[in-house]
């Protein structure tokens, strides 16, 4: 392996480390990870023919793809940082191109959010997504940001995918048991806002 | 809050088999409580969806602080020196309109227009190979690589399986992957269309490695000479300088 290799392989791992840390390790190592490839949204522009907006949501879209997969333990490492993001942008691109050819507007929905509705069964499933369809995420996003700093901040690391125990580490809290009590109280909070 | 952390353990999979089934059937049997957990998931939409916003933002500042600010130069240029710079800009005019094109832009806009999506495969055993092009033109490459690297695995003269096996390595950007197999269609002289040789050079056109474009114009004149798949191909791309 060349040097370039190893330095490669070194730099993969310290960001996976800091991506799997404290939120402030964290925040860097995600800058750093979309700074070291942000050439791609050159590239794409290029390759894929698309004006620089769409390739930089696309490229920012593999990123946090990434990120969250690192987090949850799904990027396994069996190919580099770099090949395992560049697929991931690759088909953002492909998606915007046969949108383009399509005209159809996909509904956005992360990774993530895909794997917790696919752990419902198939009967659930159907009902939950139904009655998610009816909510109205934009008074919702108005409520979240209208029920405090605290609780705000809670539940957006929640979304973010830090564990109770890593938010006990990263905020001013006890236990990851309090954590889950305070988050719970927040959803319920941001129910009675929503619903009056 | 009963139901909220009820809601909370299942997501986190902190329910054995029968209370999960209990949980999902409740769903099923209680519009309340559906719309409890409906909620749930919303709110965790909503909030992802105020993460992946402010990622977006912050990504996006930093992306315009290093990007290269071009127009300021243009600024510094004093006005006594507009007649220098008209010169400046003309030998650039010109320079532009001599530059060779790159191999990579050769390759890249070839790619473009003739590998990004592979057409239905015509062998007898369509499927298996059907099923890789599938995920291809998907855009799912490590999928569709595995799938071709199954088929070679199980018939290793597959040489139209090695041939996409290769597109693939190709696009994934695995150079040295993408020339092995190339390499190995190369060798099956029972093909009576065997584009191996102008794959081989479109690979080394865009890895761009020292020495790569040497290597890439012999095999493309052996296209030529030999009158081999993609000699027209061939033909333009040696008829431009890079």
């Amino acid at each position: 392996m060349d040097n370039a290799g190893i330095s490669s392989k070194a730099f993969d791992e310290e960001l996976i480390r800091s991506l799997k840390g404290f939120a402030a390790d964290k925040r860097k190592a995600e800058e750093q990870l979309f700074s070291k490839y942000s050439y791609f949204i050159k590239e794409g522009e290029r390759k894929y023919v698309l004006p620089q907006d769409e390739i930089f949501n696309a490229y920012a879209d593999a990123i946090i793809i990434t990120i969250d997969k690192i987090r949850d333990n799904t990027f396994k490492g069996l190919s580099s940082l770099k090949t395992y993001l560049y697929q991931i942008f690759h088909n953002k691109c492909v998606d915007l191109l046969r949108k383009k050819t399509t005209n159809k507007q996909g509904v956005h929905q992360t990774s993530s959010l895909t794997e917790m509705m696919s752990q419902l069964s198939d009967g659930a499933k159907s009902i939950i997504q139904q009655l998610v369809e009816r909510t109205d995420f934009d008074l919702l996003k108005q409520r979240l940001n209208e029920i405090g700093d605290n609780c705000r901040q809670l539940l957006l690391m929640w979304a973010d995918g830090y564990s109770d125990k890593e938010i006990v580490a990263n905020l001013a809290y006890k236990t990851a048991d309090v954590v889950k009590t305070t988050r719970l109280r927040c959803m319920d909070k941001l129910r009675q806002l929503y619903k009056h | 809050m009963e139901n909220s952390d009820y809601i909370d353990r299942y997501f986190n999979n902190e329910l054995n088999a029968s209370e999960k089934t209990q949980f999902e059937q409740k769903i099923i049997d209680n519009k309340d409580f559906a719309e409890e957990v409906a909620f749930y998931y919303s709110v965790w939409a909503s909030a992802k969806n105020e993460v992946t916003e402010e990622k977006k933002k912050r990504f996006g500042e930093i992306y315009q602080n290093t990007a290269p600010n071009k127009t300021g130069i243009v600024k510094r240029i004093s006005i006594y020196l507009s007649a220098a710079a008209a010169v400046v800009a003309v030998v650039l005019i010109v320079n532009v309109s001599m530059k060779p094109d790159s191999s990579q832009k050769l390759a890249d806009q070839y790619i473009q227009e003739h590998l990004k999506t592979l057409g239905v495969s015509m062998s007898s055993r369509q499927d298996s190979i059907q099923v890789g092009l599938d995920l291809y033109n998907d855009g799912k490459l490590q999928q569709a690589l595995g799938q071709f690297e199954a088929i070679i695995a199980r018939d290793t003269v597959r040489s139209e399986a090695k041939k996409y096996a290769g597109i693939v390595s190709l696009q994934l950007r695995n150079y040295d992957k993408a020339l092995a197999y190339f390499s190995q269609l190369e060798n099956d002289i029972s093909l009576f269309s065997n584009p191996a040789k102008l794959y081989k050079a479109l690979t080394l056109m865009e890895r761009n490695h020292a020495g790569d474009a040497e290597q890439a114009k012999a095999l493309l004149r052996q296209v030529v000479q030999n009158n081999l798949d993609g000699k027209e191909t061939a033909e333009e791309w040696l008829s431009k300088k890079w």
